[in-house]
């Protein structure tokens, strides 16, 4: 029973990535073969299919998203083929639109039950939800990385998944290249040297990066390569930015010298590195686990494997940041027979593994249940396979407010396109994220990683 | 005595004009007036509507805005940006409208039609095609000039790039403008101008030109307060890149409002916005001697 549920989820969730032109009459017929458990499952947190819900009587709640629609229905049409008195409807908003529309839906007497999380957003959520009612010790038995979504006691949702970043290389341009897989990096000044050899110039013009970071060294060097040295993003405290550092500096310095010592890449070549990874003309990129669907739908001609961020000297305080991807939340303000429904659709969505693999494998993000980090589904996932080994060195700072990803961006702008140097740029980004974090509630989780300091 | 006759014939005209008018004046005060009024007092405050944070700060938020170095710096591009884009738009909607007036170019209304095309078009979507054409790798601007420039990420270029993309868009306006005006001039001050032996040249400057002025009064004002608030094209373009290269006052305050929630902020940049736009103004009703 089990495994046939499990292929079922796992059809449904193929369906995101590599079935997107199915009509939904496809998806209907996929959804009437679901077949209904009838046993208790779960591992600390356990659902029992037989207790029912709102007495059995009809009640229809609406799930708000923003994108990814045929994985939610999936689980809706698990969900209510156990419960059919109980209706979800999906909404959809745009990403641009959620979070401006959510929090006012909230705020009013007609939000939504349930809502799809991103933490980015936390500040403008934390005061709408409603607390999970399922025991704290019960998620950190079976989920990592709750203590750090512990308010007051109370946990409001925490992490299904972990997303970081890993190397995308183009497979054919490493074997043009004359590289093998022994050639895999391990160190940045490995990496240095594959990179030179994948670099094609015509002349003074680069043909072929062998490494492009344009339009994201912010979110994917910057933050998250002072972990490797040992530095956290934010100072103890907590609170005050920790980004006009000499670690963030030298970051910085070894993305300059990539380019304009080594020449590897140039910050004209591509506006963005994804992108032109994508479009054949880079060798190799970082990027976070959402670039491996996006590969396979966007720009499925690529070759491309996938490895491990190299470090510094081979052992790191931490090989990188991660950020959670959330479950849902709960509106506090919505009727309670409503409240009831949305807090027993999360246990479902909890403790169903084959459902927290359906949407681990559509974000490629990492299980943060602990009984998945073995699961055979997720390591057939390259960008997931290669974190597996050091997955718990990975460190989660907390829902950052985005003035720091921001103000970081544009401080490597700077520093790229118009000519400042690297110590003022740096001022200017301390400066404008701590003139705007003056009234945040954030404080920096990175005191909780399992190997701090 | 005469019993002054009201000016309405009849009860249901009178109701009629009730109607009208206290639906007019609901609607702006709903839509215009009352959220002018809760931005101005949101102005003194650190507001954040979405966590619901509203903290009297006084005078703290003009003060800021006075002393911060990214807003002097928007408003010298807001106002490069605005100079030269206006002197574009009334230039060739100008010239344009001319042309078309003339009496040897047929299809008069093709060319309105084609000159009026990019106006209608919406922003976001001229705003991404011509991103697209900027690129330095795959844009058609590169292989068709043969250079080699990152156009929206040098300083040098990328509020050049943005302006260009914002003539083309809106010169067509000026365009359509320019040639209403030029169809309603009194016919008989041109012929007297002939008749007095003025060239083509003396009636413009002299004749078309004056006559032209509260026309080009007209599309200067509208362009001074539609490119004060210009953002979207900086959004899709360059998000106020490279670095802050191209930020624009507008840009700020969508900045601050919808991306850092900072309303309260936000509401105090607008405000000063608001000063200043409408400074520019008189000053063009001054400049034009049209304050009347």
């Amino acid at each position: 029973m089990k495994k046939k549920i499990m292929l079922i989820a796992m059809v449904s969730a193929l369906s995101i990535t590599s079935l997107a032109g199915c009509s939904s009459e496809s998806n209907k017929k996929e959804q009437t073969k679901i077949d209904v458990p009838t046993e208790v499952f779960g591992d600390t947190i356990k659902y029992d299919p037989n207790v029912e819900v709102n007495n059995g009587e009809k009640v229809t709640i609406e799930l708000w998203e923003w994108g990814s629609d045929e994985l939610f229905e999936s689980l809706i049409a698990g969900y209510t083929a156990i419960h059919p008195n109980v209706t979800i409807k999906l909404v959809n908003n745009p990403w641009e639109d959620y979070w401006t529309k959510l929090p006012l839906a909230l705020d009013g007497e007609n939000g939504p039950a349930l809502f799809n999380i991103h933490n980015s957003y936390h500040e403008n959520l934390i005061n709408y939800l409603a607390p999970l009612d399922i025991p704290i010790e019960d998620l950190q038995a079976d989920f990592t990385g709750v203590d750090a979504h512990i308010i007051d006691g109370k946990v409001y949702y925490i992490d299904y998944g972990m997303m970081t970043g890993t190397v995308y290389y183009n497979k054919d341009m490493w074997e043009a290249a004359g590289l093998t897989e022994a050639d895999i990096p391990k160190t940045w000044d490995e990496m240095r040297e594959v990179a030179k050899k994948l670099t094609i110039k015509n002349g003074d013009q680069i043909v072929q990066a062998g490494l492009n970071f344009n339009g994201d060294f912010h979110q994917n060097y910057l933050l998250g390569l002072n972990y490797q040295l040992g530095e956290n993003i934010f100072k103890e405290d907590g609170t005050t930015p920790n980004v006009n550092s000499d670690t963030m500096k030298q970051i910085m310095q070894m993305l300059v010298d990539f380019y304009e010592v080594d020449g590897v890449g140039s910050k004209d070549f591509g506006e963005k590195g994804a992108d032109s990874f994508g479009q054949g003309q880079s060798a190799m990129v970082i990027q976070w686990g959402h670039f491996y669907n996006t590969l396979n739908t966007t720009w499925s001609d690529i070759n491309f494997g996938v490895f491990e961020i190299p470090t510094f000297d081979g052992n790191p305080y931490a090989y990188n940041r991660y950020n959670g991807e959330s479950t849902f939340g709960i509106n506090k303000n919505a009727p309670k027979d409503q409240q009831a429904v949305a807090q027993d659709f999360v246990k479902y969505y909890l403790a169903n593994d084959n459902v927290q693999v359906a949407f681990n494998l559509a974000m490629s993000t990492f299980p943060a249940k602990k009984s998945l980090a073995n699961n055979e589904e997720i390591l057939k996932n390259p960008s997931l396979r290669v974190l597996a080994e050091h997955i718990d060195r990975y460190i989660w700072p907390g829902p950052m407010p985005e003035t720091v990803e921001n103000s970081l961006k544009r401080a490597g702008e700077e520093v790229f396109y118009n000519g400042v140097d690297i110590d003022t740029a740096f001022d200017e980004a301390q400066a404008t994220i701590e003139k705007d974090m003056k009234n945040s509630s954030f404080v920096s989780v990175e005191n909780l990683y399992k190997y701090a300091k | 005595m005469f019993k002054k006759k009201h000016p309405l014939q009849s009860k249901s005209e009178i109701l009629l004009r009730n109607i009208v008018v206290t639906a007019m004046i609901v609607f702006f005060l709903v839509f215009l007036i009352i959220p002018i009024g809760i931005a101005f007092v949101g102005s003194f405050h650190e507001w954040n509507p979405l966590s619901g944070t509203y903290r009297f700060l006084g005078m703290e938020n003009y003060k800021e805005v006075f002393t911060s170095s990214l807003f002097g710096r928007s408003m010298i591009n807001t106002l490069i940006f605005s100079v030269v884009v206006i002197i574009f738009r009334v230039g060739l909607g100008l010239g344009i409208a001319y042309a078309i007036y003339s009496p040897f170019i047929k299809y008069k209304s093709f060319f309105r039609a084609i000159y009026y095309m990019p106006i209608v078009t919406p922003m976001v979507a001229v705003a991404f095609v011509w991103k697209f054409m900027y690129n330095p790798q795959i844009g058609t601007i590169n292989h068709l000039l043969g250079l080699n420039i990152n156009w929206l990420m040098n300083p040098k270029t990328a509020l050049l790039a943005v302006m260009i993309m914002t003539i083309w868009k809106d010169f067509g306006y000026a365009v359509v403008m320019y040639c209403a005006g030029l169809y309603s001039l009194p016919s008989d001050a041109l012929e007297a101008a002939k008749v007095d032996g003025a060239n083509g040249r003396q009636v413009f400057l002299h004749i078309i030109l004056p006559l032209l002025k509260p026309m080009t009064l007209f599309v200067v004002i509208t362009s001074i307060i539609s490119y004060v608030q210009a953002y979207v094209q900086i959004l899709i373009m360059t998000e106020g890149g490279p670095g802050t290269s191209t930020y624009l006052a507008s840009y700020i305050i969508y900045d601050e409002a919808f991306v850092k929630y900072n309303f309260g902020y936000a509401s105090a940049l607008s405000f000063v916005l608001f000063v200043i736009t409408a400074v520019f103004t008189w000053c063009s009703f001054r400049v034009s001697g049209s304050e009347e």
